[in-house]
């Protein structure tokens, strides 16, 4: 068997810096560029609404001063009120393009970490499953407010402002001045402010997800952490953890806080020291800065002018926060390691491979960590029983993972499955075949009779049950077939939880079971049972391959290939 | 809405003092706001009408300008520090919200505990409480903030403008910020829970997707897993669309409110300048300010459009498991008769069952002595343990620890004399030291190495780096017998009286079971040992064995 040609690296230590070098929120983003260029012309021609709106007052207030007749005053305010209505429209139009692409970037990101991770194989390294709940959940939307705020706040900010001061500078180089001078200092400002933020929001990620991988670890053990007495240091751990959440969101929100703030003094001061001027020059206080002169009515029109010149700064601050969560957020998914091969196959429903079934294994090894796992040498016929045999850490587990398609071997090495090798081409084909008993039972958040037909092929349970010996482990559950258990099982012993996972395996009436210690955490008797069980399967002409260090079942298989300690 | 109300007193009274200081600030700010806007439009117009009077040196211009100065920094100054302090108190309030709800959940009865599915505790925990802080933020003060801000403005307004302008500026927004909001908080009340429930979902799924890995992969459901996965995130998604939309409209007609207010405040104020009933920088000051006042609605959409969100997670957050049920009643002075576990006619039912799964069960342990339960799987050997842990009720009967019924013992003293190690003990993610250290505040080295010795897990530690390995999530990363050895060395760190074991060598092989079975013993010479049990090597080891079924 051969490693797929796809474009991973082999060394991650060498796959991992080109990928740091490219700027991983552009990639996340780009295909949202042309919903966000049309929302960003809609946006600046929203923009460009105001200084019509503005001309309109202070037409009209001008006309008070000038005692003009009444309808002057009605034509400017119903003016103002539709060309506000028109913005509003314009702005709604934009939002809509942008929420619209925000949301494909979302779904096509989860859609690609979602594809990725459920093939990575056991042993692989990688986000724990709370944390990968985490940012599935809770980060990637934080994704949205930067597609949907940042960008148009960003063109709005290079085009807007100018526009306004040249329209000022129309009327008044002095007041232009005041915003010249005003304006361009808050970049300065955003810049040194934005590092900060972006430090602080990727400290603020990593505790989210420190603390949910925490939460859900507590969570698992909270038996023991009674019977150990430790809620109280649990929680102590946990209230730290609060604590720093808490802390570190207050300071990704201390920063946010500072900068608007600094973008809201300038602006008032902006706007504050145009009024002032205006106020002078119109008492003919002042006789500099105005074209000959300024009239109430300009005089209106550029205090109107001045906030919604930094508007579009303020927005742009606000989305710096945007941009900076986002930022973190992306850096995060690109150091997620990606560098480990994922299973065979896409984990799906396939025609069972068609063939006798027979497996050779030969001068295999797969690669584990930095460890070469070397896998045994065997053949298995049909209907042929093997146990794997050997101290911990030899290899037992990896081997039927690799048997299964969930661990590639390495180049070289052997694994044909009725007479081909397993390949991502055959392996759901092969899978259909088999059946699993893992170490440590899973049950999925569904009712117990869908976790038993994990393939929902609608057959009755209840022989499979017969045969695990597990009928009374559910008859004694309050709500029977259709009891939901906790995640490992909760609410039923261990050794019934086995024996549940056992009548899956047979329910699935597979031609090889591969079985990770089926007889541990049982007693004798059940253990027996056990046994006798898989025997039955074997009976009806399935083959079986047990890790295993329980006398009894080796006794029970046909034969055993024994592993060796690792050097 | 009597939940958000009982949230919102939790969270204001995590920090009274500065959520009131909040609150004023944030008045504030939205009156500072108006002020400036308004100031500023007076003073333009009035000097205009000034200056072609030409009595621009009668003009008292710097009362105003100074005024106008004033608002914008102290706009700005209360700005930042309403934030500050509403924001700190909030985060305070969830951080306590979060610690509570950890605490509870741990005490609750053994039931609850057992049927736990993590990945929906955590969703209580974080994102349930993480919804909760617009409560405060961007619903109660806003709310109240812009209410105050109207009712300051109507009575300024009427005084320096007019009655007409003041009513049609306060009246307007009002009714129609309580036309609109009520509106957004109706359109997403259901968008706004579905896409908060779709993201538990969500993250449940994902979960589930990621620890059952392996199996859903070698049954071919992995496809079905991931279809499951993607089918939560467009339910969501969905469900954000529409909350967008609702927010979005909510929006478009609030600026229509907003500039048809102005526009009629415009229309007034020249009207009754017309009339010559006020003068010109009355209107423009009338029309100033309600131009600014629009901002007292817009900081509210957001928190209306999320009202469904906030008051389904208040729901389950008030929810969780009630205040821990307190094991004990009496303050216990340690008993001083030795430490005797002693069982007389118990009798145990699981709930709604016919059959008793303990029927007249009675037996003594005594210091030094151990004690194997026997029989088949299911015939309640992992209960009789529980129920002798105290954390089930036996149905009759006594379990009296060191002559006290254990129902008298309160939970740290009980907890400090008798340990259980139950059949599927867990670790968590963390250094070894740190799954040690559950077991005990002080844990130094030479007692953790001691711990490690008497199980027989001393080399493996030492091999895997010693007391700082890491463990991954659930304790992964050590063999089953590796993990059963660690959860037993953490039980002896507690130096119990009474040691309740579930089937302690599971998982060893038979020499190594042996091994751990004398280094229990010697670890704990005095101590009174019950085991479940039903392996040769733990029945030859017990002094005496009882046999259930």
């Amino acid at each position: 068997m051969r490693r797929p040609s796809t474009s991973r690296t082999a060394d991650p230590a060498v796959a991992a810096p080109a990928a740091r070098r490219r700027d991983p929120l552009a990639e996340i983003e780009a295909p949202a560029r042309r919903a966000q260029a049309q929302a960003e012309m809609l946006a600046v021609l929203g923009g460009l609404i105001w200084p019509l709106q503005a001309a309109l007052v202070a037409w009209a207030i001008s006309g008070w001063l000038h005692h003009a007749p009444l309808a002057h005053t009605l034509w400017a305010g119903g003016g103002f009120a539709l060309l506000g209505i028109l913005r509003a429209g314009l702005d709604d139009l934009g939002g809509a393009l942008l929420f619209r692409a925000a949301d494909a970037v979302l779904a096509e990101q989860r859609a690609r970490l979602v594809a990725r991770e459920s093939l990575r194989p056991p042993g692989g390294t990688g986000p724990s499953s709370a944390e990968l709940g985490a940012i599935v959940a809770q980060k990637l939307p934080l994704l949205v407010p930067h597609l949907t705020r940042y960008r148009p706040a960003r063109l709005r900010v290079m085009v807007l402002p100018l526009i306004f001061i040249a329209l000022t500078a129309w009327i008044s180089w002095a007041a232009a001045l005041v915003l010249i001078v005003a304006g361009p200092l808050i970049p300065i400002f955003m810049a040194l402010i934005g590092m900060a933020a972006k430090e602080a929001s990727a400290r603020q990620m990593a505790e989210i997800g420190d603390m949910s991988a925490l939460l859900m670890d507590r969570l698992s053990a909270l038996v023991d952490i009674r019977l150990l007495d430790a809620t109280e240091r649990s929680a102590a751990d946990f209230a730290a953890r609060a604590e720093g959440l808490r802390a570190r969101t207050m300071a990704v929100l201390r920063i946010a806080f500072l900068s608007s703030t600094v973008l809201e003094l300038f602006s008032a001061l902006g706007v504050a020291m145009v009024a002032v001027y205006v106020g002078f020059t119109l008492l003919h206080q002042l006789h500099f800065g105005a074209w000959g002169g300024l009239t109430a009515g300009e005089g209106i029109f550029l205090l109107m002018l001045a906030p919604e010149y930094f508007q579009p700064l303020r927005d742009l601050a606000a989305a710096w926060h945007d941009k900076a969560a986002a930022e973190a957020v992306a850096e995060e998914l690109a150091a997620l390691p990606d560098e480990a091969a994922p299973v065979l196959g896409q984990g799906g429903p396939a025609t069972p491979l068609p063939g006798a079934l027979q497996l050779t294994l030969r001068g295999a090894s797969v690669r584990r960590g930095g460890r070469l796992v070397t896998l045994p040498a065997f053949d298995l016929a049909p209907g042929e029983a093997l146990a794997l045999t050997g101290p911990s850490g030899a290899g037992k587990s990896t081997t039927l993972a690799a048997i299964a398609g969930l661990a590639r071997i390495e180049a070289g090495g052997c694994l044909e499955v009725s007479g081909q090798p397993l390949t991502d081409a055959n392996a759901d084909a092969w899978r259909a075949r088999l059946a699993w008993v893992g170490q440590a039972p899973h049950f999925l958040d569904r009712p117990l009779a869908r976790n038993l037909d994990l393939r929902d092929t609608g057959a009755d349970p209840a022989p499979a049950l017969a045969a695990a010996r597990a009928e009374d482990v559910v008859a004694a559950l309050p709500d029977g077939l259709q009891a939901r258990l906790g995640e490992t099982g909760g609410g039923i012993s261990g050794g019934e939880a086995r024996r549940l996972m056992l009548a899956r395996a047979l329910m699935a009436a597979p031609d090889l079971l591969l079985a990770d210690e089926p007889t541990a955490d049982l007693d004798a008797e059940t253990a027996e049972a056990v046994i006798a069980g898989l025997l039955t399967l074997k009976a009806r002409g399935a083959a079986l391959i047990v890790a295993t260090h329980d006398p009894r079942l080796i006794a029970a298989m046909d034969r055993a290939v024994a592993l060796e300690a690792p050097q | 809405m009597r939940q958000l109300l009982r949230i919102f007193r939790l969270i204001w009274s995590a920090a009274p003092g500065a959520m009131a200081r909040g609150a004023l600030l944030s008045v504030a700010v939205l009156l500072s706001g108006a002020a400036l806007l308004g100031l500023s439009g007076w003073f333009i117009t009035a000097t205009g009408a000034a200056g072609l009077a030409a009595a621009g040196f009668t003009f008292n211009v710097f009362g105003p300008s100074a005024g106008v100065r004033a608002f914008a920094l102290g706009r700005t100054a209360a700005r930042y520090g309403e934030r500050l302090l509403t924001h700190d108190a909030t985060l305070r309030a969830l951080a306590r919200m979060r610690i509570d709800l950890m605490r509870r959940e741990s005490r609750a009865p053994l039931d609850r505990l057992l049927r736990l599915r993590g990945a929906t505790a955590l969703n209580r925990m974080t994102a349930d409480v993480d919804a909760l802080d617009g409560v405060a933020l961007r619903l109660v003060l806003p709310l109240a903030a812009g209410l105050i801000t109207h009712l300051v403005a109507f009575a300024a307004l009427s005084w320096l403008v007019d009655e007409t302008v003041a009513l049609w500026v306060t009246l307007g927004y009002l009714l129609g910020g309580a036309l609109v909001l009520s509106g957004v908080a109706r359109a997403g009340f259901g968008p706004s829970i579905r896409a908060e429930r779709g993201a538990q979902a969500l993250r449940r799924a994902v979960i589930d997707m990621g620890r059952a890995r392996t199996d859903l992969i070698v049954f071919g459901r992995m496809e079905a897993q991931r279809d499951t996965v993607l089918a939560a995130d467009a339910d969501t998604r969905a469900a954000l669309f529409a909350l967008d939309r609702a927010e979005r409209r909510s929006g478009l007609a609030l600026s229509a409110i907003a500039a048809l207010i102005a526009g009629g405040a415009l229309m007034i104020g020249g009207a009754l300048v017309a009339r010559a009933e006020i003068a010109p920088a009355a209107a423009a000051l009338g029309f100033f300010t309600a131009l600014a006042l629009a901002e007292t609605l817009f900081g509210l959409r957001r928190g209306m459009a999320e009202l469904g969100r906030m008051r389904d997670a208040a729901g389950r957050v008030l929810d969780g498991p009630g205040p821990a049920p307190t094991v004990a009643t009496k303050e216990a002075t340690a008993p001083t008769a030795p430490v005797v576990l002693a069982v007389g006619d118990l009798s145990y039912r699981r709930e709604g069952a016919a059959r008793a799964v303990l029927r007249g069960l009675t037996f003594e342990v005594a210091p030094g002595e151990t004690l194997a339960v026997a029989g088949p799987s299911g015939v309640g050997k992992s209960t009789l343990l529980f129920l002798c842990a105290g954390l089930m009720r036996p149905e009759s009967g006594s379990i009296t620890l060191a002559g006290r019924a254990l129902a008298e013992w309160n939970e740290p003293a009980l907890r400090a004399r008798l340990t259980l190690v139950p059949q599927r003990a867990a670790l968590v993610a963390g250094t070894i030291r740190e799954n040690l250290a559950l077991a005990t505040g002080a844990l130094d080295d030479a007692a953790a190495w001691a711990a490690l010795q008497a199980v027989a897990l001393d080399a493996v530690v030492a091999a895997r780096g010693g007391l700082e390995a890491r463990l991954d999530e659930g304790g992964a990363g050590l063999s089953g017998g590796e993990t059963r050895r660690l959860v037993l060395a953490r039980a002896l760190l507690r130096r119990p009286e009474v040691l309740l074991l579930d089937e302690p060598t599971e998982g060893l092989d038979p020499e190594t079971a042996a091994v751990v079975l004398r280094g229990l013993r010697a670890a704990l010479p005095r101590a009174a040992i019950l085991a479940a049990s039903h392996r040769a090597a733990e029945l030859a080891w017990a002094d005496r064995v009882i046999t259930l079924g």
